[in-house]
Formats: structure tokens, C-alpha cells, sequence
């Protein structure tokens, strides 16, 4: 199947912009000003809360909703003003979206039907797209006779058998329980490599978005707040909203105490620290947060000096203990991998917390 | 692409759909009310009520608003409280199976008869030689012309239109509900009263409104029952048009129906419809033991339903028996001859009836498919508007509707009078509305994203109406068909106006057989339409339980997923 | 039967959707419309007397004579129909003053009566038709009563709600009634409405149609009424046991008439009609299918067993030069004063 599908190709949304009225708010933006470039092959997922936009973005792509500024091009295609059946689409939905009428042969042919292909055509492809997603043999059967997991993948043979420049999904895992979730994202990971067609992907699920994604874009309110790959995302969020989303992460209160090249001083909760870090747009003085993951801070015993805590709750999980701490700048997160025996705190007992003096991401107070 | 930057991301085919719906709205809907407006308010070019104050302003015609509005009114109560007895019986009174089944065949009977029917039986039953009031009672000097008779008569033929809107709502509440006040120590009475009926009042409201506009309109009792001192404005437009000629004098006693009509449809849309507690899933409750009721309470109340129900049979069993004999009250010696005069004479009144219903069965379920989904489905601004605009003709009494048919269809450029199509005209957009609604409730329990999967493998806009929707929504479409049918074959009130030497219709001849004495043939017509329609009602019937058999599953699934 | 009338249905749904919307009368020169006031149980054995006589087809139907001529104006600049079938004079009366009548004089139009054709040939007689009383034979026992041989009888307090008689404003019958009190009361509109006012008090029901109280009256739903001959015998003959009287004071008749509409779409067959219908030829066929009018032309006599119920009777003919001026007169006031 690979080898027909032809070159991938990309992606641009330039200022996309969707506008609707609401009956108390007045003129309420669902996607503002929307510039993104997904490159050819790549699978791009919109990540986000619900309300974000990271849907009505989808939805705008396939030509479902119409967007009140900007342009969309699908490779060098302006496709701003085009129908969704002539956009050369596959579209992925959150409920499968089957006809309920017709059998899972005709749910697949149905794309092929439609452009008029010949019959032994249809068979052939129908045929060969079943076995690729596993489901050979159910040709005849009616969607209701299938279980989720099943719909979802004949949604998918659906969407893929008409060879689409373009595969877009939303949400096509989140009516499925967790264990089916996690198998179904790495075969549609894998087939989407395999196909190389160019793909959006929405969900809200920060884990699958990581797993499943060659970059992600964080959208809050109808804007894209972060673009970058899961690394960059985890280990560099670009605000305390994207730090909260995209793992767990404990946002400490600190000061600026000295800035040197590579070097910036804080203080937090009267410790202080010398971390290494560009010191780019921070100031003496200035009140920053601190995103420390909670696998990143070790615990060890209270010493003068260093950042101490209590212990207010502790939870043994076996390959790890999960710490709940209080300091004098506020609550904070700990995990302790692989814990020794014996080796760990109980609640009420005094700690001092250690920081890493790498990898920390300072945000300024502002970044929200 | 300039040009292609202009083209918009919406498909034309909806768009072009809702243009020529809103263009035909506008012609067979918007126009005559128009032209029917503009005969009333005016007089020489010049805008103003005098007509409306002068033709009002005779104490018949004042008479006969008042005597409407009391008459709706008293058919409102009665009626909705026969309907209520009947859905309570039928819904906590725990019937056996041939039981409620002969409830619903005896509600069922007034619902698809022509008209007429109710009112001859009850005249051979009742009146100073009736065989109940006479042969029966021995009563004398008894009269069933007037206010009482048209009651009775309205009553019987229109009541179940409450029972079939109470009985999903009582049945619904079902028994968990009565369980759990009884659990908490409530008597059966007291049950009944702070329970039952305070959840039923907005089906009750319904019902009551839904009567009060079919007794507005109702034309064919009156004419024959309601008499000389008893006069309504349906029969007084009509005899105003039909017999003095005065087609303005009928326009403003039409205009002067419009308003009570107007307001209880909007009553009913806006408040009523907003306010039901219980909302149908077509989800049969279990089945148990019916607690609301005692066995001495329950006792009556199938007593009653069946005495109801007996009577409404005894009322058509007169029916048949006079189609049979050759001069009802007179000569009682068993005859066919009346149904070879309807066969032989009467052929061309049958035949023109087929033909108008069967060209409007597919066209109304059309239309009503076709409105439906662009009221659901569509994204402009108007749809609301059109929507009501399709609603109109279906809301108005039959008379104003076929006057205004008259007045605005009667001289060129559209000279419709006299043609099949101003008939079939008016049955659809009279009609439709049935299925209308019935496409707009499938279409909400149909998501969204179905059409958008379609569009998104390619297909346009009719392909997947025609592919998608239509399979889905097909029993809207047969339920708005079997009603246009129904209608074609039982209207009179609009089409009166409308029939012509070349298309007449079975109920015209009916009601013209009863003015000329003719009763075995009025009869005789009248079990024909019967039989017609119930072997039609029948087949869609059966049609529609395949359908959804075939498709439950994959409907219930569709929702979540 | 059924398969015909299939076959029929679906002819004419494919000749509907084949045809334009207009389909208006084909002109065709053997076909002819007609309204026709008759019911149809008399209108159509002659009719098809007329069909075997001539060979032209006949397309009818019927209306009430208000209804009918209603109509007839209401088409008045396309007329749908040929000829206007039947129906009491005054009807035609009104048609005159309306215009809607195209002058023709048959060949028996010489031979007729003044009373029984319009000077011009608007209109022509084919029947007379007098009015009577009819009452409920078993009623008039039961309360001792004889029947009405005076305008007065009506008026005894025994037939209080028991009286039916047609609704002047669709009924041609109605009509006549109203000339006939005026005739009985020289003339005087005033004692002739007063006369109607008290006769209202009896009345049960106004009929839509001439011959609608006919039944009850057969049936004891009421207990009698005024009705044109015609009617009164035909309820008799189905079984009916009911008694027809005149009242001494006299009561009127009215010409039966048919007329050629202006612009109508086959003249030439609608002139046939006219022809065939006011000679003797179709009047002599009256006897024969049981319809007891009275011939309107010389040659016919009248059938012995409808003559002897006439021979005693004190009959005057409507004079159509006061009806036709004071119809929409009368007719108002009756609406106004009577009625309510």
C-alpha cells in the first residue's frame, strides 16, 4: 500500500482564525491566528484541554468548518475554500462515525464507490485494507456487531483505503478502555510510518500525544502555546501551563539572586542555589518559578542550609515511593525510583530536599 | 485561484435545496396567506379594518367567533379527559395484551376515517327518532343539533389525539416512580394526586391545546350537527364564500380563526413544548404489575375505556350496517347496491382521490424529508424561520387555507383552480409536517459526523443525502408519507374550496351524498376510505417495524460509540 | 372493477405528470361539463339518456343552487363548465344579473310559456317544481295532529324544534320559500318576515340543501318542513311513510332551468343539451326514471299519479321579475333577522 500512496506532503495553516458569535459573549474566537507548518510524513498531534481549539483546528483542516481568516494549504493546494470531498482527506472520528446501514465491506468501499472505481478494484482494495488493520473475514458483518476496538480500526481502513494525501484524527482513542488505548496508539503510529501519509492528530491525552507524536502543539484558548518534540515539551515548557500539562511538575517559587553567564543564583524558601542555566531576560531580584519534576528531586536528611521539608504523606509503590512534602515555599512533589530497603521517610519526619543543579527550567513569574 | 479563493467551503446542494424549499414555502405558504390578508384589510386599494369591522360587527358572525372559542374550549376538556382516562388505563391499569389492542383499534378508527362519520352515526343514535334516545330510551322531542351534539361528536372523533400524546408520557413515568412514592407511604389516591398528575400537566396542556386546534378547524361536524343556532366560524366562512358568494365576507370570518389558531400554535411550541417533564425514549418501561391504581379504582376505569371504546365500534358497526341496507330507517332489506353506485358513479371521485393521494404520498414525504433535514442540518440563519414558514399551513384551519388557496390560485398568472396540483399542493404543504418533525427527531439522534465521514471519502453533498441520510431517516420518510396519504383520503376542510369538474375528491362526494339524501352511498364511500386507508396505514406500518428492527442496533449504538 | 380503476389511476398520475399544471378542460367536440343543481341520482339517468341520445360525454357535478351559481361567477372569466344543469328559477335570475349567461333559444323555446324562459334565451325551463308541505305521518298521529293545510298550521306550537327547511343562504328551495310567504302576504315585506321570524320559532334546522330535511322528516328526526316536489314524493317512494299537503293560502312553484354559460369551452354541445333537454322528448322520460317533476313543455303530460296529487292544490309561479330584483334583499334580511 505504500508504495502507491506517492509523495507525502505537508501541511501550512497561515493565520487560521475561527470566529463564532456566542449568545452572552459576544464575538468569541474558537482558533486565533493559527500558524503552523507540518512537514511531509509527519505525524503532528494538537494537544490540549477541551475548549482549546485543537478540534475546530482539525475540523477547519478537512474543510468541515470554514475559517474566518487566514489560508490552509495542503502541499502547495490553497484548500481554504475547498469542499471536504475534494480535499483528499481520511478523517479519523472520535465516535468511528460508521453507517450504521451498511456492512463493514460497504463502510470501506464506501470512499471507493464514490470515485467510482471499478468493482474487482473495490474488492481487491477492500480486502487488502482489512487484513491490514487485522480485521479480514468481518467483511459482511454489520458495524453494531463489532466492539470498539473493532469500529475504530474499521474507521481507520475506511479512512486509509481511499489513499489520502492527509490523515486526520480526532480523539480516536478516548471512547476505548485504557489497555486497548495504548495498543490501538502504537498500531496507528506504526501504519501511519508505514503509509507515510501526513498526519494530524487530536487529543487531550498528554501520554498518548507523547507516544504517538513526531511534535506536538500545546493549544490554550484557540492559540498554539508550545510547538516542539516531547522532549522539549517535558524538559524545556515554554510556560507554567504547559509544565502543568504535559507531566507532573512541582512550580517553585524563587528569586533571582545573581545572574552570570550560564550561571543564575535563586533563592527558594531561604535556600539557595547556583544552577546552571543561560541567564537570558532574568534580572537581580526578579521572581521566577522553578519547574522541578517530581522524579528530579532527591530527599536526604535534614542538614542547616539545605532547602528543608516535612514529610506529609508518603505512598510505597514498590519500584517507587511517591513523597508528599511541604516546604516554606509551598507543597512539593518527590519521587524516588527503585527506594532501598528500609530507606525511606516516614510522614512527620524533617528532610532536606535536593535539587538538581541542571535541567531546570526557569520561567519568569509572568509566563503563565 | 482568485476564483477558486471565492467558491465557499459549503456545499451548494444544501443551499440550493433550501433555496427552492424557501421558494416553494414562499409560493404555496407565504403568497396565498398574503393574498387571504389582503383581501381582508384591503378595500379599493386603500389599507384598513373597516371590512374586518363590518363583517365582524354582525352579532352571526360575532356569535359564531364566541361560539368557536366555547366550542374548542369544552372539546379541549372533555377530550383530554377521555384521552387521559383512556392513556391512564391503558398505562397503569395492567390490560391484557387484547385488551389494549382493542383500545387502540377503537382510537385508532376515528383517527383515519373521512369525516362525517362520527356525525352520521350519532345523528341515527341520538335525535327524536335516534335509536338510543328513542328506540331505546323512549325519550322524546330530544335534539342533537347544536352545541351538545358537535360536542359529543368532536369529542369521540378527536380525543385520541390526547390518549396518544398522555399515554408516552404516563407510560413513561412508569412504575419505579409510583414505587418509590408509595415506598414512602403515600396512598394510592394521594399518590394520583401529588405524583401523577402534577408530572402529567404539560402533556395535559399539550393535549388540551392540540384538541382546541382540531375543534377550531373542524369544519365537516359542524356542518352537520352544530344547526342553525349554533354557528361556528368554519361553516359560516364556508357558506359565506360557497353560498353568498362573498368570497371577502369568508376571508375575514377565515382572518377572524387565524388569530385563537396562531396563538395556540405558538402556545403550544414556545411554552408547552419546553415544559415536558418526561421526555419519550420510545424505551419500553418494565413491565409489572401496575401499583397506582386499586382493583376497585381499576375495575371502573377498564369500565369505562371499554363502554368508550364499545361505543365508538357501535358507532361504525351503524356505519357499515347503513352502507348495506337500501334506505336506512325505512327499508332495512340487505342491499350492495350502494357500493356498485359507488363504484360505477362514484368511480371518477374514487379515482381522482387515489390519484391525489399517491401523487402526494411521494411528494410529501419528500418534501417533509427534504425540509427536515435542512431544518436540522443546515447552517444558515433563516432555517429557524423556515421552519415556522412550514409549519403554517399545517397549523391553520383547513377553511383558511383552502380560501386562501382560492383567492390567490384563482386568476392568472397562477390560475391553479381547477387542476390536481392546487390539490396536491394542498395536501403536502398541509400535511408534511408530520414527517417534518419526525426527520428532525431522527436527525438529532443521528450524529453529525456520519454526513462529515461521507463528505470526507469524497462524496458531495446529494450523494450523501441520498446514500447516508435517506437510508437512516427512511422511517420519517414513510411516517410523513402514510400521513399525507391518510390526509388525501380524509381531508375536506381545505380542499372543498378546491375540488372542480375535473378533480373531485371522495369526501366532497360524501358530504354532497348527504345533502342529497344519499345516505347508503355516503356510507358506502365512507367504509371504502376507511378500508383503504387502514389496508394503507397497514403496509407502512409493517414497512416501518422492518425498518427498525433492521436498524436498532446500529442506531442505539451510534451515540457514544 | 378494482383492476380498471387501477389502470385508470395510474393513466391519469402519468397524464398529470406528463401534462402541464393548466389542465383545463380539453376542448374536445364530444365532451361536454355541466354543474348540475339535480342530485345526482336524477341528473345522471338523464344525462345518460342525453349521452345515448347524442353521443356527446358528459362530465357533471353536483352543487347546491347557491353553490352552483357561485361557482358559475367565480369562473366567470374561465369558465370551467358548458352548461348550468337544473335548479330553481331565481337561481337563474341571479345568474341574468350577473352576467354569466350566453343567450340561446332552443327550438321548443317558441312552444314554451312565458313563465318558463327568459325573453332573450338567457335561461329555459325544462320542469316545474312546486313546493309542499311534508310531515311525519306517525308524528302527526302520535300528537293528534292533521297535516298543515295553512301557512299558519306550521306555526301550532306542537312542531315547536321540529321543522326543517332549507338554508337560504345555499338553497335554492330556501328561496322559493321566502317569495311564496311573500306572495301569501301580498307582497308585504314586513308581515312576511314576521310571519318567517315566528316560523323560526319550529325550526330545528336549516338545511345546507333543498332536500336535506327531507330525510329526517322520513325518519321522525323531525317532524316536517317545505320542500320541493320532487324531493317530498322521492322520500315517499323510498318507504318513507310521510304526508304531502298545500296550504289553502297557496304556495309557489318554480321553473326548473338551464342555461349556456358565456365563454363556455363547447357551445355547440352545450346548445345540444340545451336542445334535447327542453323538448319533449326528455321531459316524457321523467315518468320513466321516477322523478316527479312536473313537465315544463305543453306537449308532455304531466304523470297521472304526480297529477292527482296536484289537482286540488293552489299553486303560483314565482314571478322571476320580483325575484330577480329582490333576492339579495331578501336573502340579507333573512341572514340578518330570520336566522339568528
Amino acid at each position: 500500500m505504500a508504495a502507491d500512496a506517492g509523495a507525502p506532503v505537508g501541511i501550512r495553516l497561515e493565520g487560521v482564525s475561527a470566529q463564532f458569535r456566542h449568545r452572552v459573549k459576544g464575538l468569541v474566537y474558537a482558533a486565533r491566528d493559527v500558524t503552523l507548518a507540518i512537514a511531509p510524513g509527519e505525524l503532528l498531534t494538537l494537544l490540549g484541554p477541551s475548549g482549546c481549539g485543537k478540534t475546530t483546528t482539525l475540523r477547519m483542516i478537512a474543510g468541515f468548518q470554514e475559517p474566518s481568516a487566514g489560508r490552509i494549504l495542503i502541499g502547495e493546494r490553497d484548500v481554504t475554500r475547498v469542499m471536504a470531498s475534494d480535499r483528499d482527506i481520511g478523517f479519523v472520528f472520535q465516535s468511528y462515525a460508521l453507517f450504521p446501514h451498511l456492512s463493514i465491506f460497504e463502510n470501506v468501499a464506501y470512499g471507493l464507490r464514490v470515485r467510482k472505481e471499478a468493482a474487482a478494484g473495490i474488492a481487491r482494495r477492500v480486502g487488502a485494507v482489512l487484513d491490514l488493520v487485522g480485521l479480514a473475514g468481518y467483511e459482511r458483518q454489520l458495524p453494531s456487531q463489532l466492539s470498539g476496538g473493532e469500529q475504530q480500526r474499521v474507521a481507520l481502513a475506511r479512512a486509509i483505503v481511499i489513499r489520502p494525501r492527509v490523515l486526520l484524527f480526532d480523539e480516536p482513542l478516548s471512547n476505548l478502555d485504557a489497555k486497548l488505548r495504548v495498543q490501538m496508539r502504537s498500531e496507528i503510529r506504526e501504519l501511519q510510518k508505514r503509509l507515510g501519509i501526513t498526519a494530524v492528530y487530536v487529543t487531550h491525552d498528554q501520554e498518548e500525544a507523547m507516544a504517538i507524536s513526531d511534535r506536538i502543539a500545546v493549544m490554550s484558548r484557540g492559540e498554539i502555546v508550545q510547538l516542539g518534540d516531547a522532549e522539549t515539551l517535558y524538559r524545556r515548557p515554554a510556560s507554567t501551563f504547559v509544565a502543568e500539562f504535559i507531566g507532573r511538575s512541582n512550580l517553585l517559587a524563587a528569586t533571582v539572586e545573581s545572574v552570570a553567564p550560564g550561571a543564575v543564583g535563586v533563592s527558594v524558601a531561604g535556600a539557595r542555589l547556583l544552577l546552571e542555566a543561560p541567564g537570558d531576560g532574568l534580572g537581580q531580584g526578579m521572581a521566577v518559578r522553578l519547574v522541578v519534576r517530581p522524579e528530579a528531586v532527591t530527599l536526604a536528611a535534614e542538614r542547616p542550609g539545605a532547602l528543608a521539608a516535612t514529610v506529609r504523606g508518603r505512598t510505597y509503590l514498590g519500584e517507587k515511593v511517591e513523597y508528599e512534602l511541604e516546604t516554606a515555599g509551598g507543597r512539593l512533589q518527590a519521587v524516588i525510583f527503585d527506594p532501598p530497603e528500609g530507606g525511606t521517610f516516614p510522614p512527620g519526619c524533617r528532610v532536606a530536599v535536593q535539587l538538581p543543579t541542571r535541567g531546570l527550567q526557569i520561567l519568569p513569574e509572568t509566563a503563565s | 485561484m482568485p476564483a477558486a479563493a471565492r467558491r465557499t467551503v459549503r456545499d451548494p446542494a444544501l443551499a440550493i435545496a433550501a433555496a427552492v424549499v424557501a421558494a416553494l414555502l414562499a409560493f404555496f405558504v407565504l403568497y396565498p396567506l398574503v393574498a387571504l390578508l389582503a383581501r381582508v384589510f384591503l378595500a379599493d386599494g386603500q389599507l384598513g379594518i373597516g371590512l374586518l369591522l363590518e363583517v365582524l360587527g354582525q352579532p352571526g358572525h360575532r356569535a359564531a367567533f364566541a361560539n368557536s372559542l366555547l366550542l374548542a374550549t369544552l372539546v379541549g376538556v372533555t377530550g383530554t379527559a377521555l384521552g387521559f382516562l383512556f392513556a391512564f388505563t391503558a398505562a397503569r391499569a395492567g390490560l391484557t395484551v387484547a385488551w389494549a389492542r382493542f383500545l387502540d383499534v377503537a382510537t385508532l378508527l376515528p383517527l383515519i376515517s373521512p369525516p362525517f362519520t362520527t356525525s352520521i352515526s350519532l345523528i341515527f343514535s341520538f335525535g327524536p327518532r335516534g335509536l338510543i334516545t328513542h328506540d331505546l330510551l323512549g325519550l322524546k322531542g330530544v335534539t342533537i343539533y347544536g352545541l351538545s351534539g358537535t360536542l359529543a361528536a368532536e369529542t369521540l372523533t378527536y380525543f385520541p389525539i390526547a390518549y396518544l400524546t398522555l399515554r408516552p408520557v404516563l407510560s413513561a413515568m412508569g412504575n419505579t416512580l409510583d414505587e418509590m412514592a408509595m415506598s414512602l407511604g403515600g396512598s394510592r389516591r394521594h399518590l394520583f394526586r401529588t405524583v401523577t398528575l402534577p408530572l402529567a400537566v404539560p402533556g395535559l396542556a399539550n393535549a388540551f391545546l392540540l384538541l382546541f386546534a382540531a375543534s377550531l378547524a373542524d369544519f365537516a361536524t359542524p356542518l352537520i350537527l352544530a344547526g342553525n343556532r349554533f354557528p361556528v366560524l368554519p361553516t359560516e366562512a364556508y357558506l359565506q364564500i360557497t353560498g353568498l358568494f362573498d368570497l371577502q365576507g369568508g376571508a375575514v370570518l377565515s382572518f377572524a380563526l387565524l388569530v385563537p389558531a396562531v396563538a395556540v400554535f405558538l402556545l403550544q411550541r414556545y411554552w408547552v413544548g419546553r415544559r415536558q417533564y418526561v421526555t419519550v425514549t420510545g424505551k419500553a418501561g418494565p413491565e409489572g404489575t401496575a401499583k397506582g391504581v386499586s382493583p376497585a379504582a381499576r375495575a371502573v376505569l377498564v369500565a369505562l375505556c371499554l363502554l368508550v371504546a364499545a361505543f365508538i365500534l357501535y358507532l361504525y358497526a351503524l356505519l357499515i350496517w347503513a352502507s348495506v341496507v337500501a334506505a336506512f330507517g325505512a327499508n332495512h332489506a340487505f342491499t350492495l347496491d350502494h357500493y356498485r353506485v359507488i363504484f360505477t358513479e362514484g368511480r371518477k371521485a374514487i379515482g381522482d382521490t387515489l390519484v391525489i393521494a399517491l401523487l402526494g404520498m411521494p411528494l410529501g414525504g419528500l418534501y417533509g424529508v427534504l425540509v427536515g433535514y435542512i431544518v436540522a442540518r443546515g447552517r444558515f440563519a433563516g432555517r429557524q424561520l423556515l421552519e415556522l414558514a412550514a409549519m403554517i399551513n399545517y397549523a391553520l384551519p383547513g377553511t383558511i387555507v383552502g380560501i386562501a388557496y382560492l383567492i390567490a390560485f384563482n386568476d392568472p398568472p397562477v390560475a391553479l383552480t381547477g387542476t390536481a396540483l392546487i390539490i396536491v399542493a394542498c395536501y403536502v404543504f398541509r400535511y408534511s409536517p408530520t414527517g417534518i418533525r419526525a426527520t428532525i427527531a431522527q436527525l438529532h439522534q443521528i450524529d453529525r459526523s456520519l454526513e462529515e465521514a461521507s463528505e470526507s471519502l469524497g462524496a458531495k453533498g446529494g450523494t450523501t443525502f441520498r446514500r447516508i441520510v435517506m437510508p437512516l431517516i427512511l422511517p420519517a420518510f414513510f411516517a410523513g408519507l402514510g400521513v399525507v396519504f391518510i390526509r388525501s383520503m380524509t381531508a375536506i376542510s381545505a380542499t372543498i374550496f378546491l375540488v372542480s369538474i375535473d378533480w373531485t375528491l371522495i369526501t366532497v362526494r360524501i358530504l354532497e351524498n348527504m345533502t342529497e339524501l344519499a345516505l347508503g352511498p355516503a356510507a358506502a364511500f365512507s367504509v371504502f376510505v376507511i378500508v383503504v386507508v387502514m389496508v394503507v396505514t397497514g403496509l407502512v406500518n409493517a414497512l416501518l417495524r422492518r425498518l427498525r428492527a433492521g436498524q436498532e442496533m446500529p442506531v442505539a449504538g451510534m451515540g457514544g460509540g | 372493477m378494482n383492476d380498471t380503476l387501477a389502470t385508470g389511476a395510474i393513466r391519469r398520475i402519468a397524464a398529470v405528470l406528463a401534462l402541464s399544471v393548466a389542465g383545463a378542460a380539453a376542448a374536445d367536440a364530444q365532451t361536454l361539463n355541466a354543474y348540475s343543481i339535480w342530485p345526482e341520482n336524477w341528473a345522471r339517468p338523464m344525462l345518460q339518456e342525453f349521452e345515448a341520445a347524442s353521443g356527446i360525454k358528459v362530465n357533471f357535478l353536483r352543487f347546491s343552487s347557491g353553490e352552483a351559481l357561485a361557482r358559475v361567477i367565480a369562473e366567470k372569466n374561465n369558465p370551467r363548465v358548458d352548461v348550468l344543469f337544473g335548479g330553481p328559477v331565481e337561481t337563474f335570475a341571479a345568474g341574468v344579473k350577473e352576467g354569466v349567461f350566453e343567450p340561446y333559444k332552443p327550438p321548443s323555446f317558441a312552444a314554451l310559456p312565458a313563465r318558463f324562459r327568459e325573453a332573450n334565451g338567457q335561461w329555459v325551463a325544462i320542469a316545474d317544481d312546486p313546493l309542499v308541505f311534508m310531515t311525519n305521518a306517525k308524528f302527526l298521529k302520535e300528537h293528534g295532529l292533521k297535516a298543515p293545510a295553512s301557512w299558519d298550521d306550521l306555526l301550532n306550537p306542537a312542531y315547536r324544534n321540529m321543522l326543517q327547511m332549507a338554508d337560504a343562504r345555499t338553497s335554492g328551495t330556501a328561496v322559493t320559500r321566502i317569495f311564496s310567504v311573500m306572495e301569501v302576504n301580498g307582497r308585504d315585506e314586513e308581515k312576511g318576515f314576521a310571519y318567517m321570524k315566528k316560523l323560526r320559532q319550529n325550526v330545528q334546522l336549516y338545511t345546507k340543501s333543498g332536500g336535506g330535511g327531507t330525510l329526517p322528516v322520513g325518519l321522525g328526526q323531525a317532524a316536517g318542513g317545505i320542500f320541493f316536489i320532487v324531493d317530498a314524493l322521492d322520500t315517499k317512494a323510498k318507504g318513507y311513510d310521510v304526508e304531502i299537503s298545500f296550504p289553502r293560502e297557496g304556495i309557489g312553484t318554480a321553473a326548473e332551468g338551464i342555461a349556456l354559460l358565456k365563454g363556455a369551452k363547447n357551445p355547440d354541445a352545450g346548445r345540444k343539451l340545451i336542445d334535447w333537454a327542453t323538448s319533449p322528448a326528455m321531459q316524457s322520460l321523467f315518468a320513466k326514471h321516477k322523478i316527479n317533476f312536473v313537465p315544463a313543455h305543453p306537449d308532455v303530460k304531466t304523470e297521472p299519479s304526480l297529477a292527482a296529487v296536484l289537482k286540488d292544490a293552489k299553486i303560483f309561479p314565482i314571478d322571476d321579475a320580483y325575484a330577480q330584483d329582490n333576492r339579495k334583499k331578501f336573502v340579507a334580511r333573512w341572514i340578518a333577522e330570520v336566522l339568528p
